[in-house]
């Protein structure tokens, strides 16, 4: 079959089959080993059909490629409508490249309702994926919905002590703040009568959309609290420490990996995409609060005695640097958040994997149980400074790269951002290097400690792909700048007048 | 009741016409086959009455929706335009009786297992259905009162089913009681408006209002009916009876009285609402929307008990139905009719469907309806667990459920006509609403069970049951086109014709076109 | 002509070297990994050397193009190399004195037990170092100013069970991120301003701008930002705090890494941008300032310090200052001469100080040497050498570049009496402070107990002693020692007659600005100035000697005499601890408790839940209102209807 027949469908099969081996996984029996290694199998050829994306992907061409207009129902007038361009093309491949790590690094945490487990990781994949790519509002929407329940059963039903109130917390803030967004749809849909992300945009663009000027500030409010939410970012945010401590760990991996950046890519695509003058007006107090949450997530990741919380407020910094990119309305701002992202899943993800992995065999993530184990685990220990390394943003790896272009995208855009959230550079070393001195050297204060095994095989495999992505991201941005770029520029030519200002060589 | 200036066609019309028995045959087969239970009931013997008179009830039902099926081929009026079949009422018959099929499935299990006598219960819930059916079909107030009284009755009766337990008898007399203070209100409005209008037929009367100047009386009349109507959808504020009443009546009754009953309320609401001009209205039902949307889900947070917590879920949802009721101008009518019908279809299915799962887990006497009676149920029975979860997600409104898009067409109904404020109390209600219904997931799933809790397979009929109404809300949630359209076409039938083809005319025209087949 | 050079050859060398034993040294032997982590940076050094014999043959400044690195809209920085006389000294410098100490290190760390791990650190510090060295835009020179920060955290921290390690190692690398901080902000105003990073490009489109004497403008706070990364790497005050805590790593990094090269890549990148400080006379003058408060600072600290590790690390701080003194004052060529040098004599030092210790078994303390000539003669000779040459006693390399930086301070246009006399009183203390080390260590009788070398050295390092008797090193640590030696005797004559300044003239060009100044002052004042310089040297040497040799009771009678001073010093002037209190408990303190306890739970949660329970009451509220009482329920159907019936009446009448 050739590719180009494919292309239409490709997305299709993509998104969805994660979702096929789900429904196969409910009807296989309990047999937890079978149950993994097919789970295991399916997001592998997910991973690799998804590859397919990339490289056929026309890196030059920015709009939106592999596309799928069908209609679904007529009344109201809901398409099947899915497409990506180089801002959701990484993001999906993120989220197949880390299913598998996640099922690889659930094998043995996982010994209870394990079906159950895989069923709702790849029923997520789906969601997760569906997310990138619709550009029907009304799809949209639903995906993102759909990706509340079964992060909510990972949590509440696999999690650790106190999951269920976490899991509710999660459930709860992400509902209540999203239906704003379906509000602020259902007024985009009975005033345009479409739901189609290109058809709106254009319409707006032209004006044409009945009293659009007095609601358009409501809109973009709706879309954004949603979007804010899932970032998240501060004030939003004290659900997601919760959320990481009680959750699997494979959880943990999705939540910060992929799930937030449902967030910050719902920016990107709509607050930008329908409402760029909204975004230029309201862009000061949200860089204000992405600079805040910089700041603000490092100095509390600093004093975590939790390993889980400090990298989950680790998150709550690095993700302000994204919103600081996306709202400095900068080439290099853009590309940077976008960069961002897919290195903070990386290498983030990888930290909670190896956070789980020591929860494994203590069955804590208090930082002050640990201590000396560079000595016991020389391997873990040595991946783990890789990854640590990776997020502090050391040149060559991938955490550089993204911070570098969000920091001289907001300098450029106003000087002051810039240079406070150039601190993060100074606080993300301190808490990182400071928690790994705390873990790894040092005597080994606890007995128990003297006997934890190194890494095994499967958490190998699920580490070091992250780590390897995480030196060829650094080394070679190019070849995913490459699809970003384009994309990112037309995204940004409602702000022209400000691109053309920030690089001139 | 005749219309006051018969002219000769009317007067041809008095005297019924054989399709006019084929307008009504649902309710007649349905009544032939609760008589045939009641005069079988005292002949077989106590072990074979419940499957037997359930079956025979089950086929009544089935009947039934093959009768509706037979009378949508001849749509027009009936017995002196007393009756009228349209898609409207059509569609409010195969729903109310597929409710009823449902119901009666899952009583099978219920009744054996709670030691109730069946004899007249399936009886009962056939006669209800006959009221409600004909309260969707008929444009008469009168006779509108008349099914109203019907269906409540035979209601309040099966409410108090479970004879040996207290809270069933005083939920009964609650029900009885404070219905028929409700009816009354209903009662007396129709009498205004007749002294109003001269009329009592409702495509009469919208016609006269559509031209001469609206007295005070309607207004008045208006109220009352409202409030009668109001009561029986469980609308705030008169609400104060669903808890208790759900409370207490067995499990299945509930499934059926929170839909079918309120199904045929809605029909009568939506016929007299949109078609009798009475100024004003729809800001009564801009407010009994909002409170009924936020004291249900208010009211449900802390509740321990899952049949209370449904019932206050109920109210909730009657709020959401009626934002669709608040659209003022005709073409968001026909948005917000239709997806007042889209409503009541989803509530339906995803209601009854968990009501089954409800009076399955209840056992014996209802012992077990509490919150922590449900813990690690999704450990003990994963299937049911896994059914309920869909229900109460559908309740909640996640997509790919019928209750998704319900509540999508009403809020977007809703903002097309500018209803900004009722949308977002709306939406911010319905987030609101997902922590109770989470509530019951989070300890199927989340907890460990505390104590025994009977484990009873799913018997054949329960199973067929909840597979029916799951895959009705799947159906519903994934592929709404169908129903949709059918209800925005009957909507726009509701709405009353300008003058020019005035539906009076048509009334008139129809039959003899009937006529003319025969 | 554009001859390929091969340039990615340097730093690709060391990196493979770092990759092979870093993934396969744990189970291969010593002497493999021996092997590649010698051969590796040999070879980078011999590549070195071919390219410096072709130098002559390049037009230069030569580029080599390697690969895309970054592109984004306009900008782009790639991975592409710069080769001009700057960084040929530095280069030959770096892979040499490198060389030197990687053999070096096959004796001293022969014993410990992660032998190969030291060597892949080793060797990952050589590609950085190279890379910075060789970068042609400043987000590639960036990548290797990182890359040492990491090798040095690595090595610093090599030790790591011991908990003082791991701090200095993190603290190095965040001090050092405090700079890096700075340096961004000035690379970010670099692409504000000139849309690249490239050097080519940037100093094109600086050559042509005037220089901002009246007041500060753009270029001048690149300068100054560009400053604040250096004083990071460079430990410049106030960001010196970190390198005197590094000497926790092994002698030999202390001597590469925190001597000879990495410390010196601050000096390199403001040379490197000689373009814009000769534009910029206050960010100049903020250089001068620096380098000279800082010179004297760390060299009164010297005095007092005990263990001869610090005493050197202090020494090296100053001598930085003496290095970015020059550079403040447009002397740039001054400050590399004395760069170079002071690789030379300063990685001696502390090879030979690593020499010292080892003989003593890892014992640090100078109090507990002494009279150790006669065991290692070696060591103390070229200790001896190093020491003379350091102090700025003729004809020792030392004394050149000293001498031709205290000139320049006096002499150039930027210059000024005041840098040129607290230079002096510098070169007076340093004088003293080393040759107090070296009467400390070689001479008086040995005061080392034998148990104690013995505990010691299981503290430090895997050393197995036999007996705590003092014992010369092996050859293989003797002959780089030797080495350096002849290198720190005869490396200053280079720049007899501005040769060296005449070369790095194509780069710097000031150079001879500057020289044009000195030809004004007569040489007169010249060589009274060097008289100068070499008394105060000389000065320095006999207080040494009276004070430790010939009246060894005096330093406490003086210690208690001036007893604030002396404590003061004796602390560091306790700037530790003032950070400490200043910045870091605040931090912490402040984070925990108003931050993470206060806002995040306090407040926001605490809203969040109140809300929540909120809604509870309300709805307990809602559940008691169904009293369950039949008439109360009328009675609210009742009046729902009144106020139903009541409106519509309104509406009717209305």
């Amino acid at each position: 079959m050739s590719t180009d027949s494919w292309s239409p469908y490709i997305l299709t099969f993509v998104t969805f089959a994660p979702l096929v081996g789900a429904l196969l996984l409910v009807f296989f029996p309990r047999r937890d080993r079978d149950v993994r290694i097919f789970a295991l199998v399916f997001s592998l050829l997910t991973f690799l059909l998804s590859l397919h994306l990339p490289v056929h992907f026309h890196r030059p061409q920015a709009g939106f490629q592999y596309e799928i207009d069908r209609q679904w129902i007529s009344t109201p007038n809901i398409h099947y409508h899915m497409a990506m361009d180089g801002i959701s093309l990484w993001l999906v491949v993120l989220t197949t490249f880390l299913t598998p790590l996640c099922v690889l690094i659930s094998w043995k945490s996982v010994h209870d309702r394990v079906k159950e487990f895989f069923i709702l990781l790849l029923v997520m994949e789906t969601a997760l994926i569906g997310v990138f790519t619709s550009l029907d509002l009304f799809l949209f929407y639903f995906f993102w919905e759909a990706t509340l329940i079964p992060m909510a059963l990972l949590i509440g039903v696999f999690g650790h002590e106190r999951k269920v109130y976490a899991a509710v917390k999660f459930f709860m803030y992400t509902m209540i703040a999203s239906v704003f967004m379906l509000a602020a749809i259902l007024w985009l849909y009975a005033h345009t009568g479409s739901f189609d992300f290109v058809v709106i945009r254009d319409q707006i663009a032209r004006g044409a959309v009945p009293n659009f000027p007095a609601a358009a500030q409501w809109l973009f409010l709706g879309f954004f609290l949603a979007f804010a939410v899932k970032v998240p970012l501060f004030p939003f945010h004290t659900w997601l420490p919760d959320a990481h401590v009680e959750a699997p760990t494979a959880g943990s991996v999705l939540l910060a990996g992929v799930l937030l950046k449902m967030g910050t890519y719902g920016m990107l695509r709509f607050n930008l995409g329908l409402f760029p003058e909204q975004a230029r007006q309201n862009a000061p107090w949200i860089m204000t609060l992405a600079l805040i949450g910089i700041i603000y997530g490092a100095l509390v990741a600093m004093v975590q005695p939790n390993m889980k919380k400090l990298i989950a407020y680790s998150s709550v910094s690095h993700l302000g640097f994204v919103v600081l990119g996306i709202f400095s309305f900068t080439q290099a701002g853009l590309n940077g958040a976008m960069f961002v992202m897919l290195a903070h899943g990386v290498s983030t993800g990888a930290l909670f994997m190896l956070a789980g992995i020591l929860h494994e065999r203590r069955h804590t993530y208090e930082i002050s149980e640990f201590g000396g184990l560079a000595a016991i685990m020389p391997v873990y220990a040595a991946s783990f400074l890789f990854i640590v390394l990776a997020s502090v943003g050391l040149p060559l790896l991938n955490g550089f790269i993204g911070e570098f272009l969000v920091l001289s995208g907001a300098f450029q855009a106003k000087a002051v951002y810039g240079i406070f959230a150039a601190t993060g550079v100074i606080w993300s070393a301190g808490y990182l290097l400071w928690m790994y001195q705390r873990v790894f050297y040092g005597k080994v204060t606890k007995p128990v400690n003297n006997s934890l095994h190194d890494l095994f095989g499967f958490e190998k495999a699920a580490v070091w792909p992250c780590a390897i992505a995480a030196l060829v991201m650094g080394v070679a941005p190019i070849l995913w700048l490459g699809a970003i770029d384009p994309a990112v520029q037309t995204a940004l030519t409602p702000f022209a007048q400000v691109v053309g200002k920030v690089v001139g060589q | 009741m005749m219309t006051p200036t018969p002219t000769p066609a009317a007067l041809l019309q008095t005297i019924p016409q054989g399709v006019d028995y084929i307008r009504i045959l649902p309710e007649l087969i349905l009544s032939l086959f609760g008589i045939v239970i009641m005069v079988l009931d005292p002949l077989v013997d106590e072990k074979k009455t419940q499957k037997l008179l359930g079956l025979i009830g089950l086929g009544g039902t089935v009947a039934g929706l093959l009768a509706t099926w037979y009378m949508a081929q001849f749509p027009g009026l009936a017995f002196s335009n007393m009756v009228k079949v349209d898609t409207f009422s059509v569609f409010f018959h195969v729903l109310i009786i597929g409710i009823a099929a449902v119901v009666i499935l899952t009583s099978f299990e219920y009744m054996a297992v709670q030691r109730i006598r069946a004899g007249e219960y399936y009886a009962l819930i056939l006669f209800g259905v006959v009221g409600m059916a004909l309260m969707s079909s008929a444009v008469e107030l009168v006779l509108i009162f008349i099914a109203l009284e019907i269906s409540s009755i035979s209601t309040y009766i099966l409410a108090g089913f479970r004879r040996n337990e207290a809270s069933s008898s005083e939920s009964s007399l609650k029900y009885f009681l404070l219905g028929s203070f409700a009816t009354a209100f209903f009662l007396y409005g129709v009498a205004l408006m007749f002294g109003a209008t001269g009329s009592t037929n409702i495509d009469v009367i919208s016609q006269k209002l559509l031209t001469l100047p609206v007295p005070l009386l309607v207004y008045v009349s208006m109220a009352l009916m409202f409030v009668g109507l109001g009561f029986k959808v469980a609308a705030a504020p008169f609400h104060v009876w669903t808890p208790d009443v759900y409370e207490g009546a067995p499990a299945p009754i509930v499934g059926f009285m929170s839909t079918a009953p309120k199904a045929a309320a809605f029909a009568v609401l939506l016929r007299v609402v949109f078609t009798i001009n009475a100024p004003g209205r729809f800001a009564l039902l801009w407010v009994a929307a909002a409170l009924s949307m936020s004291l249900g889900n208010v009211g449900a947070l802390v509740q321990t008990n899952v049949k209370r917590l449904l019932a206050y879920s109920s109210i909730a949802h009657a709020g959401y139905l009626l934002v669709a009721f608040a659209m003022t101008n005709s073409e968001d009518s026909v948005a917000g009719i239709s997806a007042a019908m889209f409503y009541t279809a989803a509530y339906a299915a995803m209601n009854v469907g968990a009501f089954a799962v409800v009076s399955h887990f209840a056992n014996a006497g209802e012992r077990y309806v509490t919150l922590e009676d449900y813990e690690g149920l999704g450990r003990t029975s994963p299937l049911l667990a896994a059914m309920l979860t869909l229900f109460l997600l559908s309740l909640i409104g996640i997509p790919m459920t019928g209750g998704f898009f319900a509540k999508f067409y009403v809020f977007s109904a809703a903002v097309k006509a500018h209803l900004i404020w009722l949308t977002l109390i709306g939406v911010v209600n319905s987030a609101i609403g997902a922590y109770y219904y989470l509530r019951i997931i989070v300890v199927m799933y989340m907890r460990e069970a505390r104590k025994e809790v009977p484990v009873t397979p799913i018997p054949f009929g329960l199973g067929v049951a909840l597979a029916v109404s799951m895959v009705a809300t799947l159906y519903l949630g994934i592929l709404p086109n169908r129903i949709l359209q059918y209800a925005q076409q009957s909507a726009e039938q509701l709405l009353p014709q300008p003058p020019a083809s005035g539906s009076v005319n048509a009334a008139q025209t129809q039959p003899a076109a009937a006529i003319a087949r025969y | 002509m554009m001859s390929n050079l091969n340039l990615w050859l340097i730093p690709s060398l060391p990196l493979a070297g770092a990759a092979i034993n870093g993934f396969f040294g744990k189970k291969s032997s010593r002497r493999a990994v021996t092997t590649v982590g010698l051969v590796f940076p040999g070879a980078a050094f011999a590549w070195a050397l071919v390219v410096a014999l072709r130098f002559s043959s390049l037009d230069l400044p030569y580029q080599e193009y390697v690969a895309h690195w970054i592109r984004s809209g306009n900008f782009s920085a790639d991975f592409a190399l710069y080769l001009d006389q700057l960084s040929l000294v530095m280069l030959l410098v770096v892979t040499g004195v490198g060389f030197l100490i990687h053999i070096y290190s096959v004796g001293y760390m022969w014993e410990d037990p992660s032998y190969f791990r030291f060597f892949a650190y080793l060797n990952l510090f050589m590609f950085f170092m190279l890379t910075l060295i060789l970068a042609n835009n400043y987000l590639l020179m960036f990548i290797g100013w990182e890359g040492v920060g990491l090798a040095s955290y690595l090595l610093i921290g090599f030790w790591f069970t011991k908990d003082s390690a791991a701090s200095a190692g993190k603290k190095a690398f965040i001090v050092n991120r405090i700079g890096d901080f700075g340096f961004l902000i000035g690379l970010f105003l670099l692409i504000q301003h000139f849309g690249s990073l490239n050097f080519t490009q940037v100093f094109a489109q600086v050559q042509p701008m005037t220089a901002e004497t009246g007041s500060a403008g753009l270029l001048t706070a690149i300068g100054i930002l560009l400053m604040v990364g250096a004083c990071g790497k460079s430990a410049q005050i106030p960001l010196y705090v970190w390198l005197p805590d590094a000497m926790e790593g092994p002698t030999p990094v202390s001597a590469l890494i925190h001597a000879a090269t990495m410390v010196t890549a601050g000096v390199y990148m403001v040379s490197r941008s000689h373009m814009i400080f000769d534009r910029a006379p206050m960010a100049l003058m903020v250089v001068a300032v620096i380098g000279t408060l800082t010179a004297l600072f760390a060299a009164t600290i010297g005095i007092a310090q005990t263990d001869i590790k610090k005493v050197l690390a202090y020494s090296t701080v100053s001598q930085l200052g003496y290095m970015f003194m020059a550079c403040g004052v447009g002397a740039f060529s001054a400050g590399i001469f004395h760069l170079m040098t002071h690789a030379f004599f300063k990685g001696l030092l502390f090879l030979a100080a690593g020499s010292v210790i080892h003989a003593v078994g890892g014992e640090q303390d100078m109090r507990k040497m002494g009279g150790l000539r006669s065991y290692i003669p070696w060591t103390f000779l070229t200790m001896g050498i190093a020491t003379l040459a350091i102090a700025g006693i003729p004809p020792f390399a030392g004394f050149w570049s000293k001498d031709e930086i205290l000139w320049q301070a006096y002499s150039s246009e930027h210059g000024s009496w005041v840098f040129w006399l607290i230079g002096v009183i510098t070169a007076f203390l340093t004088s003293f402070y080393m040759f107090r080390l070296l009467f400390m260590t070689f001479f008086g009788d040995y005061r080392g107990s034998q148990v104690d070398a013995h505990g010691q050295a299981h503290a430090t390092h895997g050393h197995e002693h036999g007996h705590g008797e003092p014992h010369e090193s092996p050859m293989v640590m003797l002959v780089p020692l030797m080495i350096l030696a002849v290198l720190s005797t005869v490396g200053g004559l280079v720049g007899i007659g501005n040769r060296f300044e005449n070369f790095l003239a194509p780069v710097f060009g000031s150079g001879q600005v500057a020289e044009a100044a000195g030809e004004a002052a007569s040489h007169v004042t010249e060589l009274l100035l060097m008289g100068v310089s070499v008394t105060v040297a000389i000065l320095g040497f006999l207080l040494a000697y009276v004070l430790y040799i010939s009246k060894p009771y005096l330093p406490q009678k003086i210690a208690d005499a001036l007893n604030g001073f002396y404590t003061a010093v004796l602390n560091k002037y306790y700037v530790d601890e003032i950070y400490a209190k200043l910045f870091v408990k605040p931090l912490v303190d402040g984070s925990t408790s108003i931050l993470w306890q206060g806002i995040d739970r306090k407040v926001i949660d605490d809203t969040v839940n109140n809300a929540a329970d909120a809604a509870r009451h309300v709805s307990d509220e809602v559940r008691h209102m169904q009293s369950g009482n039949l008439r109360s329920y009328a009675g609210w159907i009742a009046a729902g209807s009144a106020v139903v019936i009541a409106y519509m009446i309104w509406m009717g009448v209305r």
